[in-house]
This record gives structure tokens, sequence and C-alpha cells, in this order.
């Protein structure tokens, strides 16, 4: 085998290896639920069509949300999450864009459980802020698994409680994300 | 007097039965039975989200016609994919997520499929067109 062979078959295998490390993880079935304990009402509702993108080589991490998958108990509640609250045919997506931001102590081909840190930007009902929060990625043979929750306050949203039941719905709301991701084939 | 009490009383506890049953607790909408807004077909469908026209299918109940490409099958619930284009999340088009009591029917069809469903339109999240509670109707 000559030089020149060699060298174009360790150039291939570089190639080939790098090509897996930078594989992306993706889910369009992602559950976000979302809960909040006021004096006067217990509210509580999920989506489990969340779409999800992780970068597993430079951390990116995008989430797509429309606010009009948000299942909640009470038809009731629903409708006024949709018409008074988020304003859903107004601002129909809600948006995540961030980083993983020690994806490098994540190794995406050894199965276990790994701490993250993850930070970014949060867009709901035409308000972005920024977001950070710590969660966990369950490496596994299929895919990984990532766990998060945080707390947001409405009014950083923009999103108002009618005066006749402030002081009775809580100001703050519990995120809790649980996403299984998959290596997006090509 | 008391003729006047009682009926009031009585008024009374129907219309907070009333609210309690009718507002409150109001049954979410039974879309299988709802009469579609819009009848098209999933091509129309994507092409008007894709090029900024979509909107005006929010919120609304869908009657499409297409070509199904395949469906993801996660625990009891089954999502029909109608594949239109490629990008950052894979597969891109419309995603139907199908009423339980349709799978067996849905999966005894060999794919690629022509067929017609009616569902509640999500929207539109920058990759996929989303409807939901969608049935089969032929």
């Amino acid at each position: 085998m000559n030089l020149k062979r060699i060298l174009i078959v360790t150039a291939g295998i570089l190639f080939l290896s790098l090509g897996v490390q930078a594989q992306r993880y993706i889910t369009k079935s992602g559950k976000i639920t979302f809960y909040s304990d006021g004096p006067l009402e217990k509210i509580e509702a999920v989506n489990n069509k969340v779409n999800a993108a992780l970068d597993s080589q430079n951390g990116m991490f995008v989430f797509k949300v429309l606010m009009k998958s948000f299942v909640f108990e009470k038809a009731l509640m629903q409708e006024h999450f949709n018409e008074n609250y988020v304003e859903s045919d107004k601002y129909p997506v809600a948006t995540f864009k961030g980083k993983v931001s020690n994806i490098n102590e994540v190794d995406c081909a050894t199965p276990g459980t790994y701490k993250v840190d993850v930070s970014g930007q949060l867009s709901i009902h035409g308000q972005t802020h920024p977001v950070q929060t710590t969660g966990t990625f369950t490496v596994y043979e299929g895919g990984v698994k990532g766990n998060s929750q945080f707390t947001i306050k409405l009014a950083d949203y923009d999103i108002e409680i009618p005066s006749i039941v402030a002081g009775k719905i809580a100001e703050e709301i519990l995120i809790t994300v649980n996403i299984d991701l998959k290596p997006l084939k090509k | 007097m008391k003729k006047i009490i009682l009926s009031i009383l009585i008024l009374g506890i129907l219309g907070a039965l009333y609210v309690w049953f009718f507002i409150y607790n109001k049954p979410h909408t039974d879309y299988e039975k709802s009469k579609p807004d819009f009848e098209l077909t999933t091509t129309a469908l994507y092409n008007d989200y894709a090029s900024g026209k979509g909107d005006i299918y929010n919120g609304k109940v869908l009657k499409l016609s297409g070509k199904l490409s395949k469906t993801d099958d996660a625990d009891t619930l089954i999502t029909l994919v109608f594949v239109f284009n490629e990008g950052m999340f894979g597969d891109e088009g419309i995603r139907c997520t199908l009423l339980p009591k349709y799978n067996s029917q849905i999966r005894n069809i060999p794919l690629p499929a022509s067929i017609t469903l009616k569902g509640f339109c999500a929207g539109y999240n920058g990759t996929d067109v989303v409807l939901e509670q969608c049935s089969l109707l032929k």
C-alpha cells in the first residue's frame, strides 16, 4: 500500500468519525407540562407534540411548541388559556433557542446519566427572556432522554392575570420537560 | 313571601348547577362530530402554511385528502405523516394525531395510501402543520 492510499484511507476514517460525532438528535413528540398552584385554582396542562433538536457536537438545543396543542383537564381552562392568556391565535408558537454549555461532558456513545447545564432564550407570547436551568441527559442505546424543570414568571412574558382573579392564580408556573431524542437518520 | 324565597332559592340552585355542568365543567369539543370549516388537499394546506398564508386554518376543523407517506407509532398514539420537505427536524410536512379508535384501521392500510381525514388544526410550528384528534373518513 503506497503512502497516498494510506493518507486517503486515514482521511476517510477521520471524516467518518467526525460525521458520527456531529450527530443531530431530534423528537417531534416531546412532552412539556406546566403546573401552577394558586389559592383559587390549580392549573395543569400537557403538550406531547413538542419539537426538539440537539446538536451533540456544539450543544445547540432548540424547541418549538405549538400553544394550541396544550391539553387541559377542563375545556373552559383551555379556552381561557388560548384566548385570554397566551393569545394563541396571535402568538401560535413558543420557542427556546439555546445551548447545552457542558455538552463536551456528555458522551452520546456511552450509555449513562449526565448532568447538563442549559441556557438560552425563551419566547412566549411575543416576549423573549433568558432562561437558565439544569437537567439530565440519559444516553441509552436508542438515543438520549432529557429531563428538566424550571419556573417562569407570567409577567416576564406579558401574560396578564385578569383583575377579578388576581392574587388567586399563581404568578409563577413550573415547566417540566421530558424528551426522548433519537438520532436523525439522513 | 315563603313562596318567593323558595322560588329564588330554586332558581339560584338551578343557575349554579347550570354554571357548574355547562360552563365550568363543559366537555371538550368532539372534533369527530364537528363539521369541517375547510376542505382541501394536504398539498394545498402545506403550501399555504409554507408561504405564510396558512394562519386562517389555525384552530379550525379541516377535512384533508392526500397521500399518506408514513405513520409514527408512539405508545397508543399513532401520528399520520405527510412528508413534503426535509429540514433541521428531519421530515417536514403535516402531522396528524389519530384518535386511538382508528389505530387498527390505519395499521391495515398498505403505505403509501390516499386517505381522507378530519381533525383540529393546532397550527404550524415552522416545520410541520399539526392536526389533533383526527378521524379517518376513507
